[in-house]
């Protein structure tokens, strides 16, 4: 049997002669095992960003040390705990939203679009029905849920059937729906008379339940941590979730498979969006119980969410872990302000950092092969 | 409201000229195979650059060549990570454009101690072309303007024209639309792909500038509010043809102009803030349905291809 | 003939991994020549080609350019000693005109500029020479596949190739277009430049080329002048190699049509590639498409399994009209395939073996379930116990299920493959070069499963280029050149050298071509 073997193509994977393992080869495989374990990338940029960024705070003239422990203290502080799970579910959420479509190999840069979408349908429920809770708050959870996963759908069959890529459909579309929340406010369904645009406060039927005697965190931590376990389960137990990832690995062996993409492709970006913005509906319905224009945003809960996700290659495993690390770096750089004098934007820039340093983990490979990845 | 005031022409190059710079920083990358979308985080690092080089060197030009050579180095990260350790531009772009955001308010705090909003007595911007108050037309669009306004049209012209006219251009071009074959013949890919991300940088960084030292003279944290995606939206707008790039840019300043005035009346602003975005889309849409409808209509040239003849030849 | 020949290759020998593609191969070019290199796929020309272009390294021997030894780091040194490649696939910049394309990379220029009418005088200049008539202006992605190869032509010929290598050069082309591209190319030698024809179709040989070169597993099996190649020398040294014994024992009890292609067209990207093809593969039976790779059967596999669109023509599995069904419909209602393209298609190689192994069956048990409470569930366990069932079964040499499938030699990757679409029992198994790549003792079990298919009463359409694996296996054997079925042959009919001719475009009529005026 010979084949043409073609330099770099398919065909140079030549039969390979088994070769008896000395106890050092044996010992190095080990070794590439341990290297591949898909916790060692993230860990990598992990404690590689810590340091540049300790470098950063030297740089300025700050103690490293005590900005770092500020962080923890101030996130993780006992009295602060309670707000920190509160504002974990929300980049857990929005991590979650970016992780679906990222196990098929597809960006969602929409999420603020849909997040603002899921929470004025949660509004409009809210503030519209008179209802007792029982039935208002799962309505509004689950009208957030439609309208954002209706709209974050959209990008499936744009991308399918006139081939605009899902991360140029859904950054494009997220400013319009942004642009229509915020008109809508300010002009529709505003309070009247106030200076700010927003609704007018939910009756007390409308808040989210609490959590006994938490302030901050509320049923809407437990929804995303249901949520979450639901996305474990379906990614790695459902044949959806298999074929999903089989897209995100080979879309050609996928379709060759019997895989439908399209319908997967909307299906997964339906969830997304829908994630998204029961992300949304969480935060209308927890204080100050209105949807102000602009607030759902500010805080950079996608763009965190997303760093996330791709932190966590998606694994639903995972997300929890580096959702929880930026919750951290987030909540904690107040208090590292206070307590250390380090501004809190060094937050920001620690989740850059730890994203460059994962997007440029390719050098180890380039320099293993000695040439440049593109051609 | 007169649209046709020179006024608000004025308004609509004033809102425009970021864009076109960053747009062209954009669409240069898009025509060597780069996805580039650090442009917000290029520009929001430019503005900074300007106001601090502006503050310490005391000369607004100095802050303009601060902010064209820090953030030329700013993209270096984009442009050697993605053009020679083939990583991925998009991730890079997403962790640069947190990072721009986090190190300006950071620096603003370490070295000005102030945090929000920087404008400090002195600044000085860049200076208006007051010379050309008196004369018709131009005075009215260009006397409260900074020479970066026309200069960003030059540069559309002279790029343009370099690509369409020189060998470095021509191999440019070629370099986006097949890889492959321009390094058949000898050109280094990853090179043009690198060298043109920097040049974008540079390009962003005159964006920054003229944000901060030429519309206003202050710099506030996150001032790009998303122009950086505007940009991005209208690279994919003129779809490869740099030279539209001022059509779409005037546009999507004039919706930018004419929602400040809208909302200086109490009306929706937001009407013009979705424009961009909006109108991005529904061309990019129509165009694939059009070229979807144009490739239909003809019948594929389906009549059976005859086996090979007889050659007819030699022997 | 005197002097010193354009081009020589002295012993090249070039392997890969345990492949020999070139074994001590020389070639020479005479100045002014037209060469052609014959061989079938795997015989050996593209990686010589490769060589020649600087491509690939040699592993030994020597290059000498005008008598001087000479070794080239990159295609840049080839080009700079005169060389120019056609490759199959244009390399073309769709979006700029015929004279950019040209001239780009090596561009007149004057005060600094690209010299626009220096550019298009070249083109014409080209044109007039060579009576090739293409406008300098026009923009590449409109102009028809033949003059795209004009175009490509004139890229070498404007580096001044002195040696110019058309590799497969026919194959894209109408038949008025191979009649004005053999016109330039026998221009261009007469002109003094050396062109290589790499080629398996006999009558391009035999009506274009001064000399032949014949390869046949990395080695040359034959070097004729014009005058003295005849088709049946051709094809006898191109496939006369040792016919292996026959594992095919002859049929058992052939019952009803399972797959019936009726006058199947497909077309893709404006080009023709199936016309009119009817195929029909009873329950066990194996029927065999020949054919030089590039044919038209894998579109046609395509169109069968329901990737690709066909234009025209019915497909029936198992008297059921499939033309309109899904991949997922097609495949559930009985349908498995062995695909051409291991890693491109047929394999996820981040994936683990366990997970290659079940796509396509994650819907059934005992991996999934099809109906009840665990329809759309995956049991991991079952997955996992299946995946090393199937392991041991087809004998894949891996430390565990859970590696992924690139880490796996060619070999086991592609047994891999042959289990998980083996597995599904299907009532038609196509199996497109399912020994590609393998190793010897692969092949022979490879081989064995699809006997046994066979036995039990599957229908196997077996796509291979490579003859002997045909007539190990096969009932019937059609073979496929240019899109079309060109000849078929019974089991009692089917030789190498006849397939060999046949796959080669020579007419299916003759016993064996004699006469180089028959085709």
């Amino acid at each position: 049997m010979n084949i043409e073997p073609v330099p770099g193509g398919p065909g140079t994977v030549a039969p390979r002669a088994p070769e008896p393992l000395s106890r050092r080869s044996r010992a190095s495989a080990l070794l590439t095992l341990a290297v591949r374990h898909p916790a060692v990338v993230p860990t990598g940029a992990v404690v590689l960003a810590v340091l540049i960024g300790a470098a950063i705070v030297l740089a300025a003239g700050l103690n490293p040390i005590s900005a770092y422990s500020a962080v923890l203290a101030g996130a993780l502080d006992l009295e602060n705990l309670d707000y920190t799970f509160s504002v974990w579910a929300l980049i857990c959420g929005m991590a979650l939203a970016a992780a679906i479509p990222l196990r098929m190999g597809e960006f969602n840069l929409g999420g603020n679009g849909q997040m603002v979408l899921g929470g004025l349908a949660a509004a409009f429920i809210a503030g519209q029905l008179d209802l007792p809770s029982i039935l208002l708050i799962p309505l509004a959870v689950v009208a957030a849920g439609v309208v954002a996963g209706a709209f974050g759908a959209i990008s499936a069959p744009l991308s399918t059937r006139y081939g605009i890529p899902i991360i140029i459909s859904t950054l494009l579309l997220s400013p319009v729906a942004v642009a229509i929340v915020s008109y809508l406010l300010r002009f529709q369904l505003g309070e009247a008379g106030s200076a700010v645009a927003q609704t007018e406060r939910f009756p007390d039927s409308a808040h989210m339940w609490a959590l006994g005697s938490l302030s901050y965190s509320n049923m809407g931590l437990i929804l995303i941590i249901v949520l979450m376990a639901l996305f474990w389960l379906v990614d790695s137990r459902s044949a959806v979730g298999f074929e999903l990832r089989v897209i995100g690995a080979n879309r050609r062996f996928a379709s060759y498979g019997g895989v439908r993409v399209g319908r997967l492709a909307f299906g997964a970006m339906a969830a997304s969006g829908a994630v998204a913005g029961v992300v949304g509906a969480i935060i209308v319905l927890s204080p100050p119980y209105r949807l102000v224009d602009g607030a759902l945003l500010s805080p950079g809960y996608t763009f965190a969410g997303l760093a996330a996700a791709l932190l966590a290659g998606g694994r639903p495993a995972f997300v929890p872990l580096t959702a929880a690390l930026f919750t951290i770096l987030q909540v904690g750089g107040g208090g590292m302000e206070r307590s250390a004098d380090v501004p809190r934007q060094l937050s920001d820039v620690l989740q850059g950092v730890v994203i460059i340093v994962l997007a440029l983990r390719t050098i180890v490979d380039s320099r293993r092969t000695g040439r440049s990845a593109t051609s | 409201m007169n649209v046709f005031e020179w006024g608000f022409v004025a308004a609509v190059l004033l809102a425009a000229t970021p864009i076109l710079y960053s747009s062209l920083a954009g669409a240069l990358s898009s025509q060597v195979g780069v996805f580039n979308i650090a442009l917000e985080g290029q520009m929001l690092w430019g503005a900074f650059a300007a106001v601090a080089g502006s503050f310490y060197t005391g000369s607004a030009w100095a802050g303009v060549l601060i902010a064209v050579v820090t953030t030329a180095l700013f993209s270096v990260t984009l442009a050697v990570g993605s053009a020679r350790w083939g990583a991925d531009p998009i991730v890079i772009a997403i962790g640069t454009n947190l990072f721009a955001l986090g190190i300006t308010g950071f620096l603003m705090r370490v070295l000005f101690d102030v945090s929000g909003t920087f404008s400090p007595r002195g600044l000085q911007g860049l200076d208006k072309m007051s010379f050309l108050a008196e004369i018709p037309v131009l005075g009215p669009v260009f006397a409260g303007q900074t020479a970066l306004v026309p200069l960003a049209f030059v540069f559309i012209v002279v790029i343009g024209l370099w690509l369409k006219l020189t060998p470095s251009g021509l191999r440019l071009r070629g370099v986006g639309e097949h890889p492959e074959a321009a390094s058949s013949l000898g050109i280094k890919v990853a090179s043009y792909q690198m060298w043109v991300t920097i040049a974008g940088g540079a390009l962003c960084g005159i964006a920054g500038a003229q944000l901060s030292l030429g519309n206003v003279t202050v710099f506030t944290e996150n001032m790009t509010a998303g122009r950086g995606w505007i940009a991005v939206a209208a690279v994919m707008l003129v779809m490869g043809r740099p030279l539209w790039l001022p059509v779409a840019c005037l546009g999507f300043g004039a919706a930018e102009a004419l929602g400040f005035r809208l909302q200086g009346i109490g009306a929706p602003q937001q009407l013009t803030d979705a424009a961009p975005y909006a109108i991005t889309i529904a061309v990019l849409v129509g165009m694939r349905m059009w070229v979807t409808a144009r490739n239909r209509r003809p019948s594929l040239s389906a009549q059976p291809v005859p086996l090979p003849s007889q050659p007819e030849s030699t022997s | 003939m005197t002097t010193v020949p354009a081009v020589a290759l002295v012993g090249i020998s070039k392997r890969f991994g345990a492949i020999v593609a070139n074994d001590g191969v020389d070639l020479v070019l005479s100045r002014g020549t037209v060469h052609a290199v014959m061989g079938e796929n795997g015989a050996g020309k593209s990686t010589l080609m490769s060589i020649l272009f600087g491509l690939v390294s040699p592993d030994s021997g020597n290059i000498f350019v005008d008598g001087k030894p000479t070794t080239f780091s990159g295609p840049l040194d080839a080009i700079s000693s005169g060389l120019g490649m056609v490759h199959q696939h244009f390399r073309l910049f769709e979006s700029m005109t015929v004279a950019e394309n040209v001239v780009y990379g090596a561009e007149p220029r004057r005060n600094g500029l690209v010299n626009r009418k220096a550019a298009h005088d070249r083109v014409r200049e080209l044109s007039a020479r060579y009576g090739l008539d293409v406008d300098p202006g026009a923009v590449v992605g409109t102009l028809s596949v033949g003059t795209q190869q004009r175009v490509e032509i004139f890229k070498a010929l404007h580096r001044d190739a002195r040696i110019l290598i058309l590799d497969e050069p026919t194959a894209v082309l109408t038949p008025g277009e191979v009649t004005s591209l053999f016109a330039v190319i026998r221009r261009a030698a007469d002109a003094g430049t050396t062109v290589v024809l790499v080629t398996h179709k006999i009558n391009e040989v035999l009506s274009v080329s001064d000399e032949v070169t014949v390869l046949r597993d990395g080695r040359v099996t034959g070097r004729f002048q014009r005058a003295d190649a005849t088709s049946a020398k051709l094809v006898h040294a191109m496939t006369g190699r040792e016919v292996t014994p026959v594992a095919n024992s002859g049929s058992g009890s052939v019952g009803a049509a399972v797959l019936r292609v009726n006058n199947l067209t497909v077309v893709d990207h404006h080009t023709v590639r199936v016309t009119d093809v009817s195929v029909d593969v009873r329950a066990g039976e194996i029927v065999g498409i020949a054919g030089v790779s590039g044919n038209g059967q894998h579109e046609l596999v395509e169109a069968i399994l329901g990737t690709r669109r066909a234009l025209s023509g019915t497909i029936e599995l198992l008297g059921r009209d499939i033309g309109a069904a899904s991949v997922r419909d097609r495949r559930a209602l009985g349908l498995a395939v062995i695909p051409e393209d291991r890693r491109g298609e047929g394999s996820a190689v981040q994936l683990s073996t366990a997970e290659n192994l079940t796509l396509g069956h994650h819907r059934t048990a005992p991996v999934g379930a099809s109906r009840g409470l665990r329809r759309g569930w995956i049991s991991l366990r079952a997955e996992r116990a299946r995946a090393r069932d199937l392991i041991a079964e087809y004998d894949v040499r891996t430390s565990g299920e859970q590696l992924p499938v690139g880490s796996l030699s060619g070999g086991n990757a592609q047994k891999v493959v042959i289990a998980r679409e083996l597995s599904h029992n299907a009532p038609l198994l196509i199996a497109e070069q399912p020994t590609q790549g393998v190793d010897v003792g692969a092949i022979e079990a490879i081989h064995g499963r699809l006997l046994d298919y066979r036995a039990t009463g599957g229908a196997i359409l077996l796509v291979s280029h490579e003859i002997t694996e045909l007539l190990a296996l096969a009932d019937r054997i059609l073979v496929m050149y240019a899109g079309r079925i060109f000849a078929e042959f019974s089991r009692s009919e089917a030789t190498t050298a006849r397939i060999g001719a046949a796959m080669a475009g020579a007419q299916a009529e003759t016993d064996i071509p004699t006469e180089a005026s028959r085709l």
